[in-house]
């Protein structure tokens, strides 16, 4: 038998069916003035927590909603944020380079700097230029700046260029405005100073002023004359009343770079090139 | 039957009401979203006697006709057809199978939506052609999706007590 098939035929049940199913119909058949305050009312008591939930709720999508889309603007602001700077600087770059470019003249190739994530990067890095672009070892490396470094070895798609922050490195150099020559080369591998180049070897009777630009001075046949290397910015020491070593700014740091051009042989290590650079290049 | 089954039992038809205000509206048209009100009735009529289970449908249809002024009368008098049916041909026709009950929420469904459209007299011609034919039997599915997974996971908790009553 079916579950409590004979208790539901109970007259109580039936009663209560019929009751509420003339109230159904007489609530159907209440005129508009009579409905609508009851309707008001079960929405204003009964209703009421119900509608409050719903109404959150709907609220809370809201409020969701919002939150994801101002977290995507953010998050779309930030990116932007991240790469503009970068691409003015590198715009910056280029068209600096295109100016040194037109100033040259000829005998350079430009070439992009193909930076590696190791530490040591700063120190030699590639470039995206090789034998079969005439690129050759010993050629100098320059940005807008002023020198960067010397190539060390080529490739034939690439060179491996040695900056003047690697230890080995040595440039013939003169103070632009006086007759002042020494050595450059790395101030050291630690220490605040890590960063900074030296001019080694100027006689103690000569004194080079703090903001003296030093420019390449043409000799040993490697660099042309007139490149810009950096600034003055100090005297390192003395050594024992017969010669000076200053502390240089350089003129731009390695890790800045993403372009650079590599001055080919045909030009000579004897030319001077000093004005192909901008007064301005080297900020005192 | 135990007193914690009679909380249980009734939580899980609190779970619905709260989640026909909450998580309805996010479920996509209102023609073809789950009607977790109308759920919990039909569930109440599972184990409920018909005439409590019709008292049960005239206050629901009630409240919501006063959500729904324009056909005020007719969810309180198809809820209470829908309800005292169910519970009656449930316990003299049905057997205690969750796809028989998924039957009876999709036939509760588009029962009750049928009275309300014939009812208000709101709708006629093709606009309640296609209520009856395409939207309420999507609705009455999805009502009846849901109701055969909240069996699932619950049915202990709402299963008919053959000594009840």
């Amino acid at each position: 038998m079916p579950i409590g098939a004979d208790r539901y035929a109970s007259r109580a049940d039936t009663l209560l069916f019929l009751g509420c199913f003339g109230l159904s119909v007489a609530a159907m058949s209440l005129p508009d003035t009579w409905r609508d305050p009851i309707a008001q009312g079960l929405r204003q008591t009964i209703l009421a927590p119900f509608l409050a939930l719903q109404q959150q709720t709907g609220l809370l999508a809201a409020a969701r909603g919002r939150y994801d889309a101002v977290v995507a603007q953010r998050d779309s602001a930030a990116l932007a944020a991240t790469f503009l700077p970068e691409l003015r600087s590198e715009n910056v770059r280029l068209r600096s380079l295109l100016g040194l470019g037109t100033r040259l003249g000829w005998g350079y190739v430009p070439a992009e700097v193909l930076h590696q994530p190791e530490p040591t990067n700063p120190l030699t890095f590639i470039v995206s230029a090789g034998r079969q672009k005439g690129i050759r070892p010993l050629s100098a490396v320059v940005s807008p700046e002023g020198l960067v470094g010397i190539v060390a070895s080529v490739d034939a798609q690439t060179s491996v260029v040695l900056t003047w922050a690697h230890p080995e490195f040595r440039a013939s150099a003169i103070a632009s405005d006086r007759g002042v020559s020494g050595i450059v080369a790395p101030h050291g591998a630690a220490g605040p100073g890590v960063w900074l180049l030296e001019l080694q070897g100027v006689p103690y009777r000569q004194q080079v002023p703090e903001g003296t630009v030093i420019v390449t001075s043409g000799l040993g046949g490697v660099y042309p004359r007139g490149i810009p290397i950096g600034t003055v910015v100090g005297l390192a020491s003395e050594a024992k009343g017969w010669e000076r070593t200053y502390l240089i700014r350089p003129a731009i740091h390695p890790s800045a770079l993403s372009h650079v051009m590599v001055l080919t042989g045909a030009r000579g290590s004897g030319s001077d090139i000093r004005g192909a650079f901008q007064p301005d290049s080297v900020h005192p | 039957m135990r007193k914690t089954d009679k909380y249980r039992y009734l939580l899980v038809l609190m779970g619905l009401v709260v989640l026909h205000f909450t998580v309805r509206g996010r479920l996509g048209d209102d023609r073809i979203a789950p009607d977790f009100l109308l759920l919990a009735l039909l569930i109440y009529t599972i184990r409920a006697q018909p005439g409590r289970s019709a008292a049960a449908g005239f206050v629901i249809g009630l409240l919501r006709d006063a959500l729904t002024p324009a056909s005020f009368g007719a969810g309180a008098l198809a809820h209470t057809l829908v309800g005292y049916l169910s519970s009656w041909a449930k316990a003299v026709f049905f057997a205690e199978n969750v796809l028989v009950n998924g039957c009876l929420f999709f036939a509760g469904t588009w029962l009750r939506n049928l009275i309300v459209l014939v009812a208000s007299g709101r709708l006629g011609g093709t606009q309640l052609g296609w209520e009856l034919l395409v939207w309420s039997p999507i609705q009455s599915a999805t009502t009846a999706a849901v109701g055969i997974v909240t069996l699932w996971m619950f049915g202990g908790w709402v299963r008919v007590r053959r000594a009840e009553g």
